[in-house]
């Protein structure tokens, strides 16, 4: 950790956290490193043995704890280590994209790809690309609201909202 | 509520009884506007059995969460009786394709269902202390209450799962008692309600489940409820061992533990409403599901709880389909 | 010199309300915005219009034990002088301030007496309990709203019944006559402007006789202990009763007199809180133990011990005062309806046939 929590939030560096698959993903990193491509910092990688590993969970609760992005990287698809990890995970993983907008969560902040090992370069380019892209989206405000009670009037829920409830 | 329904309902199982280790069903509540489930292990107490609007309970969810009933019918080699409404006929045809039930234990008694009434609809439309009576005639609901009758259109009372409803006929039976019911909507309707909330900006949707889910108590009753969640006991919003939740009742943990439910019953949801009626604080939790649902049929052309043979597709994969 | 009894007219409610709450944390039954069957305690805040004429879907519980309640703050500093060694810091929570819960029901104020019995009698007494039940006062209704759940006069209560309670809310026709049942009562009466007329006050009296003659439920469950005891080891008799249960939380958490709880720490790095959260004696983890053994291990065993605290233990302890107070929360809230009642009426059948 950088920064602490009370520094002020702009200042405050991007917290993007990386699922790499152990032999594909994280071989690629390794390359990169290797070759010395240089990419931003903000990824933190947790290395997994296989994408079909993933409980689209730990994406949620990343997002929900307010990780500002996740990136979820695998072996590419019938490439797998493990024969058939990613084909479970792809599945998965789409599902779970899709869902993430329904409840209020950008699904822009979540990104699964596949980078094999020698693949140096494309991981650099996937790591730019990834935390060029949450920068711009900024950090992640999470799903904590207002603390005023919703019941109460002169709360700054949109009336609209309100209603929607009422009719269903 | 005796109904001629009902009464064939009684000949029915009478018919059947020395096959069966016992027989859920619904009995009559604490007042006019409820019933409860029963577990009838002797003939004698048949009569205490009924079926109309009011049966709102999916009986479905003891089968996959109390070992002990098929432990019995194993033991005596009889079956397990239950009455089904098309929803949760849809929920055994979902507890066999997850293989969680062995079909040749069930008798399956078919209703097909006019929809079940939601008594929170009644109370807001008339005092609910008095009411001695509700029966149905035709698309009319007949209520007796306190300050005399009051006649509603059943429209109007139905949950809200009813107005949505494709499958009210049952999917799986040994017997059906009662006449086929049309659908009450088409196919291309039935994801109206979810329409409502993907109409709305990001923002707009992150404030409406804010708003839904502050109400949350934690309380499980949703959990508890689906036939599908067996493993409510050892639930990971729960345990300590690992700590994935804290004792907060705070938005993240809420939004969490809905989408720890909703994301474990991905590919699985046969959608029979339990969640939502079920809930003390009145959250539309069904309509999670229904989006995810939505998700699957367009992504991986599956509906969960219509075909017995069907795998359900996060737990297999294919790997010659392309889009992912 | 306050007057004994004053009077809230109906259309001056919410303004008396504001009033009140300038001087005390103020509780009040409201209905949701966005789900106006949901109604609940909450804190007051200016435009809220209380629900007073039904009983509420969760009582206010909340404002005496909060479903989540910080009970010390702490936090590990590294020592300036001796960088190797961590200090431990603990923060105890605010003090309570003032505070009014405004339209409760008898069966409300009682589930407080059953709490202050654990909380506050001792031998060890729980002072963040103790601190804010001496500073909250209880205005309650005299009841008129009872329906096919209600039990209050089964288990000792009743529409009428003051017991715990340091205001009475009569409600008569236009509003609510309010009289002080002790001199802490005093803080709030100051705050009310109007003082109840004697045909005012005659007709607070009649609605009070009249409730207090009215009996809400049946049988009187108050001696089942006995008949529990005998039962217990008799599972056909709970699988009877409470095979349908789902053993989710709603019956204990809407229950004004279930007080259980678990204790936890929740940390992030190096600094956390230690919380009392509402546990449910219906979770299959409220009495597992470390060891994986689970006494408890199905529904039907949590069930029977929910109604033998209720109508067996706490008696016994506390000098036979039951630990329900005849709501109907229970019931209502129930998704398969069970209902307490019958699963208490039929404990002294001797036979395993049940009605």
């Amino acid at each position: 950790m950088t920064q602490t929590d009370s520094a002020p939030a702009e200042a405050r560096a991007l917290t993007i956290i990386g699922f790499l698959c152990n032999w594909c993903s994280y071989g690629g990193a390794d390359t990169a490193g290797v070759c010395r491509f240089k990419q931003p910092t903000d990824l933190r990688v947790i290395r997994v043995p296989c994408t079909g590993r993933m409980d689209p969970l730990f994406i949620a609760k990343a997002l929900i704890k307010g990780a500002d992005g996740v990136l979820v990287s695998g072996c590419h698809p019938k490439d797998c280590h493990y024969a058939v990890g990613n084909l479970y995970a792809r599945r998965r993983l789409e599902v779970l994209k899709r869902f993430l907008p329904f409840m209020g969560i950008d699904e822009r902040r979540f990104h699964y790809t596949w980078v094999s090992a020698s693949e140096g370069q494309r991981w650099q380019q996937v790591v730019t690309d990834f935390s060029e892209q949450i920068r711009k989206l900024g950090h992640n405000p999470g799903v904590d609201g207002a603390t005023r009670p919703y019941a109460g009037p002169g709360s700054s829920q949109p009336l609209k909202i309100i209603e929607l409830a009422r009719a269903l | 509520m005796k109904t001629s329904l009902t009464t064939e309902l009684h000949e029915k199982i009478r018919e059947v009884f020395t096959e069966l280790e016992l027989m859920i069903g619904w009995e009559a509540g604490f007042d006019a506007l409820h019933t409860t489930p029963v577990f009838i292990r002797s003939a004698d107490d048949v009569g205490r059995l009924t079926w109309g609007l009011l049966c709102a309970q999916n009986l479905t969810t003891y089968l996959g969460k109390d070992l002990t009933l098929m432990a019995a019918a194993r033991e005596s080699n009889k079956k397990i009786g239950i009455c089904v409404k098309g929803c949760d006929s849809r929920s055994i045809v979902g507890l066999i394709q997850d293989r969680l039930i062995e079909r040749d234990r069930l008798y399956i008694i078919g209703l097909p269902c006019q929809g079940v009434i939601d008594w929170k609809k009644v109370a807001a439309r008339m005092p609910i202390s008095g009411i001695s009576s509700v029966r149905i005639a035709g698309q009319e609901v007949i209520i007796e209450g306190a300050a005399g009758e009051r006649r509603f259109d059943l429209q109007e009372l139905l949950a809200r799962r009813c107005l949505r409803c494709l499958y009210p006929n049952p999917l799986i039976s040994d017997c059906v008692v009662g006449e086929t019911v049309a659908p009450r909507v088409k196919k291309q309707d039935v994801h109206q309600d979810v329409a409502k909330i993907e109409g709305l900006s990001l923002q707009d949707r992150l404030a409406f489940w804010q708003q839904e889910l502050d109400r949350c108590l934690r309380c499980y009753a949703c959990r508890n409820a689906c036939p599908f969640c067996i493993c409510q006991d050892r639930c990971i919003a729960e345990t300590r061992d690992p700590k994935w939740l804290s004792q907060y009742v705070k938005l993240p943990e809420k939004f969490l533990f809905h989408f720890i439910h909703a994301m474990h019953l991905a590919g699985r949801c046969t959608e029979c409403g339990e969640c939502e009626r079920v809930c003390p604080m009145d959250i539309p939790v069904t309509l999670i599901k229904e989006e995810l649902n939505k998700i699957t049929a367009e992504l991986l052309d599956y509906e969960a709880g219509l075909d017995v043979n069907a795998v359900p597709p996060l737990v297999t994969f294919n790997p010659s389909e392309t889009g992912l | 010199m306050v007057s004994a009894s004053m009077y809230i007219a109906q259309d001056k409610l919410t303004t008396t309300l504001d009033e009140l709450a300038k001087k005390f944390e103020l509780w009040v039954p409201v209905a949701a915005m966005e789900k106006q069957r949901v109604v609940r305690f909450m804190p007051y805040q200016a435009g809220m219009e209380p629900v007073l004429a039904e009983q509420s879907g969760l009582g206010p519980k909340n404002a005496l034990l909060p479903q989540v309640e910080t009970l010390l703050k702490f936090s590990y500093r590294k020592d300036v002088d001796d960088p190797g060694q961590k200090r431990l810091q603990l923060e105890a929570p605010e003090p309570p301030k003032q505070a009014l819960i405004f339209g409760a029901r008898p069966c409300d104020a009682r589930g407080f007496l059953i709490f202050d019995q654990v909380f506050s009698h001792g031998p060890y007494v729980d002072d963040i309990y103790t601190a804010r039940r001496e500073t909250t006062l209880i205005a309650t209704l005299v009841c008129l709203d009872e329906d096919a759940a209600c039990f209050c006069s089964s288990v000792g209560s009743g529409p009428a019944d003051m017991e715990g309670s340091d205001l009475r809310l009569t409600p008569i026709a236009g509003g609510y006559v309010v009289e002080a049942l002790n001199d802490r009562a005093q803080p709030v009466m100051e705050v009310l402007a109007e003082p109840a007329s004697e045909i005012q006050l005659a007709a607070a009296r009649k609605v009070q006789e009249e409730a207090a003659q009215r009996r809400v439920g049946g049988a009187d469950l108050t001696q089942s202990r006995a008949s529990f005891l005998k039962r217990f080891e008799d599972m056909g008799y709970w699988r009877e009763m409470v095979s349908q249960c789902l053993s989710c939380g709603i019956c204990t958490y809407v229950c004004p007199t279930c007080y259980c709880f678990s204790i936890t720490d929740e940390m992030k790095e190096d600094r956390g809180e230690r919380i009392r959260s509402w546990d449910s004696c219906m979770f299959y983890t409220y009495t597992a133990e470390a060891s994986g053994h689970n006494p408890r291990p199905t529904r039907l065993e949590r069930y029977r011990n929910r109604v033998g605290h209720k109508f067996g233990y706490f008696p016994e302890k506390y000098q036979g005062m039951i630990a329900c107070c005849g709501c109907g929360r229970c019931i209502r809230g129930c998704p398969v309806s069970i209902d307490i009642r019958r699963v208490a009426e039929n404990l002294k059948e001797s036979s395993d046939a049940c009605a």
